[in-house]
């Protein structure tokens, strides 16, 4: 149900930067120009990857292994593939940040003009998603060491967050191929 | 489980049979194809046959008989599981509040965002780890 919800808070996102690039062609030319996709494309990459790290997390999850048992990948426990991830999705926010900074210093801020508004309604409200997933991965891992019994209360938290982690994912998919490579 | 798949398969066809009903009147009336209305039907046709797919694989994995394929079911046999929700629970009250400090911050003041925030992550975090500290500790 949550999302569902989610699916369409970002289609009316999608459907504001699709009326606003409708209405102001030159103007996406120009500042969609300025837009670093080497750069993204690899921060998209990583984003990419950590929904695979965090499947393996989930799999270790519902073997009921919260932790690892050697330093093995295949003995890892939900906790290590689940570090794993945030760092990646933290990497992900940083370059997000990053790229935030050196467009607003060409020019391209959130009240500058249509295109920025555009841009960083939809990449901010993901940004924020991915950190909210990140909180969500710290609970869980958590909840993994705070369980003398890791059962199926702790596992089922943790199959749900990775379904929200991979729904992000794809958004960000969507959201890459629209805003970066669509000319 | 058999029904909800076979109602998957017959909104495919039905929408099947409307994206070609309406592209062909379409084309009928003013010569040319509406692209909009003909890919969106057949898209809804294919979500359809996604879903019925995936209940199949379901049913054939794990033979299940739903409330609703059975004629001698009564309605409170179809009650879902709704999940595990504190009857008592204080935290999702506080947690509100936090948010709501948020939210009152973003519009009078930052500084009261900031309280809230913080409040808000302690109560986030009361409310994730009630069922697995102290007496409920397992």
């Amino acid at each position: 149900m949550w999302l569902g919800s989610e699916v369409m808070f970002f289609a009316g996102l999608f459907a504001i930067y699709f009326t606003l690039r409708s209405t102001a062609p030159e103007l996406w030319a120009l500042q969609s120009s300025k837009l670093n996709i080497t750069f993204s494309g690899i921060n998209t990459g990583i984003l990419v990857a950590s929904s695979f790290t965090c499947q393996m997390g989930v799999f270790a999850a519902e073997r009921l292994q919260p932790k690892r048992t050697s330093w093995k990948l295949k003995e890892w426990g939900m906790a290590e593939w689940f570090f794993v991830t945030y760092v990646m999705g933290a990497i992900f926010v940083i370059g997000q940040i990053f790229e935030y900074a050196t467009l607003v210093s060409e020019g391209v801020g959130l009240s500058s003009d249509a295109y920025g508004s555009a841009f960083y309604l939809t990449t901010g409200f993901h940004g924020l998603h991915v950190t909210g997933g990140l909180i969500a991965f710290l609970l869980v891992i958590g909840r993994g060491y705070a369980a003398k019994n890791f059962g199926h209360k702790e596992a089922t938290s943790a199959i749900v967050v990775s379904y929200y982690w991979h729904f992000v994912d794809v958004v960000w998919v969507g959201l890459f191929a629209v805003i970066y490579l669509l000319k | 489980m058999n029904a909800t798949a076979r109602l998957f398969w017959v909104l495919v066809v039905f929408n099947l049979v409307l994206a070609a009903v309406y592209s062909v009147w379409h084309w009928i009336d003013t010569g040319t194809i509406e692209w909009v209305g003909t890919i969106g039907l057949a898209l809804v046709a294919i979500l359809s046959a996604l879903i019925g797919f995936y209940v199949g694989r379901v049913l054939k994995s794990q033979p299940a008989v739903l409330a609703e394929d059975r004629l001698d079911a009564n309605i409170d046999d179809g009650d879902a599981e709704q999940g595990f929700f504190s009857p008592w629970s204080w935290w999702p009250v506080l947690l509100a509040g936090g948010a709501a400090l948020v939210f009152l911050g973003l519009a009078v003041g930052i500084w009261i965002a900031i309280i809230g925030g913080v409040l808000g992550l302690v109560f986030l975090v009361g409310w994730t780890y009630e069922y697995h500290r102290g007496y409920f500790g397992h």
